[in-house]
Formats: C-alpha cells, structure tokens, sequence
C-alpha cells in the first residue's frame, strides 16, 4: 500500500489543516486503535488477574469524574441520566428500559433507587468483537466506572452497575443508586 | 415496536434461544417441536438469540441496529468485488 506523504510548512502558531486527516486515516486510527486496546485488555487480565477489572474500573471513574464536572449538578436522577447520554453521546448510546410488567422506568427499595439501562451503541462492545474477545470481560468496567463516577460527581451520591446480559446489539446494565450513600 | 419473525421451516427445536433470552421473550411449542414469540413486548434486541440461533431462523424488525465501526470498510470493498 501505497502511504501519502504530507509535505508542507509549519508555523508553531498553527496546525495545517491537512494533517487532520481524512475518513480513511481516521478509520485505519480507529482500528489500530481497537487493536491495542483488545491486546491491553487481554494482557492486563493475565498479568493481574481479576485485578484487572479493578484498573479499568477505575479509569472509567476517573472519565467519569472529569466528564461529569461539565454537568450541572442535580438529585434527579432522570435529569442526571440525561445530561450523561450527551455527554456520552452516540459512541455509548443508552436509554432507559423496563420490563412490560413495570410502571416506571425506576423502582424505589429502602433507600436505593434502580433504574435498568441499555446500552445499545458502545464502542467497548465493537473493540471486543474486533479482537475476538468476550463481553463481560474488564473492558467492560470502564462503563461500569464512567457511569458510577459520572453519578458521583453529578448527584453526589453514590451508584453501583451491575451488568445483567450482554448481547452483540444491546447490553442491559442495572444502575443502583444509594441515597444516603457517600 | 419489535416484531419478530420466525421461519418454522428452518427452525431446528433446539431451544436455545428459549434457554438464552433473559426477558424469556421466546418458548418452545411442544406440540410442534419448534420456538415461538410469546413476549414480544420484553424484547429488547440484544439480538443474543441470532448470535446462539444454529439456523439463523429469527429477523428482527423495526429495532436500532447498533453500530458496527469494526467492519473493515476496505476488506468489505474488497469481498465485494470477489463476491
């Protein structure tokens, strides 16, 4: 394959556009990209074991943390499931679901509210069907830990997932909140 | 609204996507020996039962199909032109 090469003149002040790239180069980015997140999640659960899960859960928190400080703060839980799907965007598109036989999407149990989500698009779900490997695994934490540091930082409480059925279209997580949690 | 459809011809009566679906949107119909949608209303398209479903007998319609940025735009270019 051929490789273009880019040639022009650089001025500390500025970037030249064309360096941006165009879809290819942001395709062939992504899956390079894809690549080595699949080989580092698999690496990181041989060298640490379960203790692999608790490292990407902590870097899910931590973008978690550092997105949600754009969001209002707010003890709504709706209000607060909301700003996080445009924070999250497309790349992790979620709603909430209930079964059939519920009334509302969140059930109250003492003082801890659950909401059921599902994640239908999630850019950790394509990274692990790219490099083979199954759902369910750390990467998946790092949801499980944008989520809870998002709720954190936002409601100022805190919040568990829980993930009850993975699929290749659709993931179902469940979102425990605990009101007099900190 | 989900609908889905089942093609009884390639039905295999195996179950497994009666075993698999955890909203138990599917049973099997013992006097045919082959899977029916009995909570079409729980589905939620995770779309386990195609990825478990031996014969592929199941379509999904009317549901939000999610991305799939892992699909090589150029391979799929390529397998066109062979295919």
């Amino acid at each position: 394959m051929e490789i273009e090469e880019i040639r022009g003149t650089f001025k500390p002040e500025l970037i030249p556009k064309e360096t941006g790239g165009d879809l290819d180069d942001y395709e062939d980015a992504l899956h390079v990209l894809m690549k080595f997140m699949g080989s580092m999640s698999s690496a990181l659960e041989q060298v640490s074991g379960r203790g692999a899960n608790a490292i990407v859960y902590q870097a899910g928190k931590r973008m978690g943390h550092e997105s949600a400080k754009m969001m209002d703060k707010t003890d709504n839980l709706e209000k607060a499931l909301d700003e996080m799907g445009d924070v999250l965007g497309h790349e992790f598109y979620f709603e909430k679901w209930k079964p059939s036989g519920q009334d509302s999407y969140t059930t109250q149990d003492g003082d801890q509210v659950v909401v059921k989500l599902l994640f239908m698009d999630c850019v950790v779900r394509q990274t692990l069907r790219r490099t083979g490997l199954p759902q369910k695994g750390p990467l998946c934490y790092l949801l499980y830990g944008y989520m809870v540091g998002a709720v954190e930082e936002v409601m100022d409480i805190k919040g568990k997932i829980d993930i009850d059925h993975v699929g290749p279209n659709a993931c179902l997580k469940t979102l425990t909140i605990t009101w007099s949690g900190k | 609204m989900v609908n889905i459809e089942i093609d009884e011809d390639a039905c295999v009566g195996c179950g497994s996507c009666v075993e698999d679906c955890p909203n138990d949107v599917y049973e099997m119909d013992e006097t045919k020996n082959k899977t029916k949608v009995v909570k079409v209303e729980d589905c939620m398209a995770c779309l386990s039962c195609h990825e478990i479903c031996p014969a592929q007998a199941m379509e999904h319609q009317d549901i939000h199909v999610a991305k799939r940025l892992y699909i090589d735009r150029k391979v799929n270019y390529e397998l066109d032109r062979i295919i």
